[in-house]
């Protein structure tokens, strides 16, 4: 063996290299970092409206999250994935409207665009995207509308609409609220479960139907109901049929619950 | 309830002389078919109309004005052709051209009234024609285990399918632009209308009088069709 040993300068130094070669790979990757947050944008905005307003939004992709407040205004947030994305919402007499389509019509891809919207607690709500969750919570107003033309759950929580339509292709359905009097209330889901609660007292007209036969009435059973189709569908009231209840799945399962 | 049952309920329906069990019924039902639906919009706007008019309805405005037109135009057209030589020689079709069209107004009205009918049912058959044979490759895959007895089923399909090929084929030309993402979301769902189609069409098969699964067909093709209506804007 011809070999030196390293004296204790050269040790210190291959050891200072390591240190900078390192300090430098952790500002590159917080530099990265900042620069894709930096490149999310950041809406928000506030209009003062009256207490039941509607609200109009079509989203192409993302998230849309529904929360009421105590105040007659509307909060809107959204975060947009691209800096090529253009949100403009408008405000009409009678509410907002936000058309994420047709303020990018015609723009190449703009990614997800995730919203959040405060409203008053009487509005009626009217929200669209062709793939990502909505969730509506806590509102009383006229309508409530949650349509999802691809995939993404849709959970409506402490509803007290007349009118309720809840679409998805594929994704679950939840429903959290009251049936009111007259009211119309359709879920309708392409592969998904669809899970309703609401209380034991409601009283509804019911159409439900799955080809898979998973239809759990529970506490909503009675001698009436028709059962069709070998267990696919069940028809009739439950109580005096105060309100209309229209409930499908191709693929899933239909599950009453009571509160 | 199948559309030929909704269809006779439906002028009841709309004049709110319908029991509320027929009523919730005829309601999901037309909440499904798009078709029935259509009937009875037309019905509610005929019925409307009348309603509006209470038997009144009003005259073109200078209806004089309008007829004297038309005279002229008439006899402008007769006094331009030669007169045939009178004689016991003339041929059919000569005493025809020769003959003096003067038409009252609602004579012109409904003679109008048939022109348009025929063009129009022409034209309605022409392109079902030309659309069934197009479109037959398609629809014969999906149709080849289905034995349904009803026709009106068969029809109903058929122009759902008809309408499913024509928004698929719109899809087609857009989905270049969406990113890879979009495009796998798009093609999951599909496949999952598809299964729904298939299932619904294998158990029409095995039982052709099922009004369960002619519903779940129904509400399936309709459910393509707005997936297929929704991304074709994209």
């Amino acid at each position: 063996m011809t070999g030196t040993s390293p004296t204790l300068t050269e040790v210190s130094r291959t050891s200072l290299f390591r240190k900078l070669a390192l300090a430098a790979l952790v500002f590159v990757f917080a530099a990265l970092s900042l620069s894709s947050v930096l490149a999310q944008q950041h809406l928000s905005k506030r209009y003062p409206v009256r207490s039941n307003v509607r609200v109009e939004l079509k989203n192409i992709s993302g998230t849309i999250t529904v929360e009421s407040w105590n105040r007659d205004e509307i909060k809107l947030s959204a975060t947009m994935e691209s800096p090529a994305a253009n949100v403009s919402p408008r405000q009409t007499g009678d509410g907002l409207i936000v058309d994420v389509m047709a303020d990018n019509r015609g723009r190449s891809d703009i990614g997800d665009v995730n919203f959040k919207l405060q409203v008053p607690v009487n509005s009626s709500v009217d929200l669209e995207t062709k793939r990502g969750q909505i969730t509506v919570s806590n509102i009383r107003g006229g309508l409530v509308r949650a349509h999802v033309s691809s995939e993404g759950d849709i959970e409506l929580n402490g509803i007290s609409a007349s009118q309720v339509f809840a679409q998805n292709l594929i994704g679950n359905i939840f429903f959290d609220g009251n049936f009111s009097r007259g009211g119309t209330y359709q879920f309708q889901s392409g592969k998904g479960e669809i899970t309703i609660r609401i209380p034991s007292d409601s009283a509804f007209s019911l159409v439900a139907a799955t080809p898979t036969k998973r239809i759990a009435l529970g506490p909503f059973w009675n001698d009436g109901l028709k059962n069709l189709g070998d267990g696919r569908k069940y028809t009739g009231d439950v109580g005096d049929g105060r309100s209309s209840v229209m409930v499908t799945t191709f693929q899933g399962s239909i599950t009453f619950i009571r509160k | 309830m199948n559309c030929e049952k909704c269809q006779d309920l439906i002028s009841d329906f709309l004049d709110g002389s319908i029991s509320h069990q027929d009523k919730t019924t005829l309601s999901s039902h037309l909440a499904e078919c798009l078709h029935c639906a259509e009937v009875r919009d037309d019905l509610q706007s005929i019925v409307g109309f009348c309603r509006t008019q209470q038997g009144q309805y009003a005259a073109p405005p200078n209806e004089n004005a309008l007829w004297l037109r038309i005279r002229n135009m008439i006899e402008a057209g007769a006094s331009a052709d030669t007169p045939a030589p009178a004689g016991t020689g003339r041929s059919f079709l000569g005493n025809w051209t020769a003959r003096s069209w003067e038409l009252s107004f609602p004579q012109l009205a409904a003679m109008t009234a048939a022109i348009v009918l025929i063009v129009s049912l022409s034209t309605a058959v022409g392109l079902r024609r030309w659309q069934s044979g197009a479109l037959n490759a398609g629809i014969q895959s999906s149709q080849h285990s289905l034995s349904i007895g009803a026709v009106d089923v068969r029809n109903r399909i058929s122009q759902q399918q008809q309408l499913i090929s024509y928004w698929n084929q719109r899809v087609e030309y857009n989905k270049a632009r969406w990113n890879p993402q979009m495009r796998e979301t798009f093609d999951r769902n599909l496949a999952v209308i598809d299964q729904a189609v298939n299932d619904s069409f294998d158990s029409l098969s095995k039982n052709p009088h099922d009004e369960v699964s002619e519903e779940m067909l129904n509400t399936a093709l309709n459910e393509k069709l707005s997936l297929l209506k929704e991304f074709a804007e994209l």
